[in-house]
């Protein structure tokens, strides 16, 4: 079965580069584009790993990483954030707000398939 | 109360030039009556002078007029005893002198004019009598001279004596009364003119201080003001009473510092509103670049589909001019953060050795690539540190990128060590070096050694100033030593541990 990945991320061409990286890496892929809708998708459909964009319109990212960890069905899963390089500090409040680790952008596509790999070895 | 004179002064509506003009002809009016009362003085104890000498002349005269009565007496009384002619004719030669003396008194004597018609009267009836006798003694008769001489020129003659005593004792009385008045006149004077002499000095001096203060006093408050406009305090203003050439020049002095406050105020929002500007912008521009450099990665890696090497060759290239940009666009975004005050340091335990062998790894391919060699040197052990770690990674890789760039032969060395509390950390190369005149100059922003021959080597120049930049927020110091042609060490000194993040300067 194939892992089931959700991305939370409001940019059209990361959700493109992260879609066609993950997909091209045998990974399913559900998107969200904003926080409320990352929320409602992690709960509906339980994925196996959640790719957590920072700064977003609406609730930022570590508001829903908070909100993901209070439902008991999703405490366990992996959130790995990706945190902005130009606001310092972002990477320890992603892990204070539950994140399992965390990308600083920009990132490299190698970089992130390798984070995922991490917690979900291609099967 | 002296206080309330300078600030009367300094009210006076005219100009500086007017009120020492004004002071100084005041001083002068006072010095000229001055000279007048002197020399009214100086009149009066003249004129006392000439009276008294009057006087003298007048007591003489008197006295003379005293004696020729006696003579007079004396003559006729010799021509009564032996009457020949020539004794008579001395007689009325001295009747003659007589009646000169009494003419020439007139002029002398005039306070004294009754007394001295008295004495007239009298003498011209002595004069009289005296012919008569004499007469009468020339024509022989003298028991008949003699007759006239006992009942008439006697008594006249002692009336005479009467007259002229009284007269010498009245000029005397008025002599020590003259010379009395003249003691108190010249008393008098001389009050005064010491009085006017004090009074001017007095007023020349409270002039002088009034009209000073009046100046210095403003000079003071505006100095001190201008000392705090250079220390970069607009705000506050300098009252000063006077209303001439100071009071513009306060008033000018307060415009000018308003103005300067308000232009200060302008200049810091405009470059608050530059660096916010240049921070959000190279955030704008990096969303879109990461874009590019994702897609070219994707595309690099076959995720859409087998790429032919000789575009897999081109998009190598658009991903490293890609980084270049990238980097390019994150230094003018770290220098805008910290010029705006956003940067602060995220203090974490480090381990300098990691950080080392991190910059190593990332910098060793480049040297590599152009046959250096790139060594480390570390002792043993080194304390952990406490700053914060990907800053003073970045700060490493920014020195040991430059010096990899601009050196073409050699080696570059990494030298890390921990004394007395601090980090040192050195990175030497084998480069052109940089001339003393540089030194200094290459950690400002914008500005790279001999721009002429490492504007090739490619970046913008800001590598050194945010390293500055870091290691100062550190509490720390960054430095070179460079000789042309042998090569250039960079050291880097900060606080093993520190604790609290410094304030940008």
């Amino acid at each position: 079965m194939r892992h089931r990945i959700l991305l939370v991320e409001d940019h059209e061409d990361n959700r493109r580069i992260i879609r066609d990286l993950l997909a091209n890496a045998g990974y399913e892929l559900i998107e969200a584009v904003t926080g409320e809708d990352g929320v409602q998708l992690a709960e509906t459909q339980q994925p196996d790993l959640i790719l957590m964009d920072i700064q977003l319109p609406g609730i930022d990212g570590y508001e829903v990483t908070r909100r993901l960890r209070r439902n008991r069905a999703l405490a366990g899963t992996p959130i790995i954030a990706v945190t902005s390089y130009a606001l310092s500090g972002d990477d320890a409040k992603a892990l204070a707000a539950g994140c399992d680790a965390y990308i600083a952008k920009p990132f490299s596509p190698r970089v992130l398939l390798a984070k995922v790999r991490e917690y979900l070895p291609p099967s | 109360m002296k206080d309330r004179l300078v600030r009367l002064i300094a009210r006076v509506p005219a100009g500086v030039h007017a009120k020492l003009l004004a002071a100084f002809l005041m001083i002068a009016v006072l010095l000229i009556i001055l000279g007048a009362v002197g020399l009214q003085a100086l009149i009066e104890v003249n004129r006392h002078a000439e009276e008294l000498v009057k006087l003298q002349r007048k007591i003489a005269a008197y006295r003379q007029l005293q004696h020729d009565t006696t003579g007079q007496l004396y003559t006729v009384t010799s021509a009564l005893l032996v009457p020949d002619e020539r004794t008579l004719e001395a007689t009325l030669r001295q009747l003659n002198q007589f009646g000169y003396d009494l003419d020439r008194l007139q002029f002398v004597s005039r306070d004294e004019l009754e007394l001295f018609g008295r004495a007239r009267a009298d003498y011209e009836r002595f004069i009289e009598v005296v012919t008569r006798v004499v007469e009468l003694l020339r024509t022989g008769r003298v028991a008949d001279g003699r007759e006239l001489q006992l009942t008439q020129a006697g008594p006249l003659a002692d009336r005479l004596e009467r007259l002229t005593n009284e007269l010498v004792n009245k000029a005397e009385a008025d002599m020590v009364t003259s010379v009395e008045s003249a003691h108190a006149a010249y008393v008098t004077s001389r009050w005064i003119v010491v009085g006017f002499a004090i009074g001017s000095i007095g007023l020349a001096l409270v002039l002088g201080y009034a009209i000073s203060w009046s100046l210095i006093g403003p000079v003071e408050q505006m100095n001190a003001r201008l000392a705090r406009i250079a220390a970069g305090e607009f705000a506050g203003r300098v009252e000063v009473p006077n209303r001439d050439e100071l009071g513009t020049l306060a008033a000018n002095l307060n415009h000018m510092s308003e103005e300067l406050g308000r232009l200060y105020q302008q200049l810091e929002t405009a470059s608050r509103h530059k660096s916010q500007f240049l921070a959000n912008m190279s955030h704008e521009l990096r969303t879109p670049l990461n874009a590019i450099l994702g897609y070219a990665e994707l595309v690099q890696d076959g995720v859409y589909g087998e790429v032919p090497e000789k575009i897999r060759d081109i998009l190598a290239r658009v991903q490293a001019s890609g980084r270049h940009l990238l980097g390019l666009i994150n230094d003018v975004l770290d220098l805008s953060r910290i010029e705006a005050g956003q940067l602060t340091l995220t203090l974490a335990d480090y381990s300098l050795r990691e950080i080392v062998h991190a910059v190593f790894t990332a910098t060793e391919p480049l040297a590599t690539e152009k046959a250096l060699m790139l060594t480390v040197a570390l002792p043993p052990t080194l304390p952990p540190g406490r700053g914060d770690e990907r800053r003073l990674m970045q700060v490493l890789l920014n020195l040991v990128g430059n010096a990899i760039k601009f050196t073409e032969a050699g080696e570059v060395r990494i030298d890390a060590a921990a004394r007395d509390g601090r980090f040192e950390v050195a990175v030497t190369d084998t480069g052109p070096g940089i001339p003393p005149a540089e030194q200094q100059r290459i950690f400002e922003e914008f500005h790279q050694a001999d721009s002429s021959s490492t504007k090739s080597k490619g970046g913008a120049g800001l590598g050194l100033a945010i390293a500055r930049r870091i290691v100062e927020l550190h509490g720390g110091r960054i430095g070179v030593e460079s000789r042309l042609g042998e090569g250039s060490t960079f050291s880097v000194t900060i606080p093993i541990r520190a604790e609290c993040v410094l304030e940008a300067p």
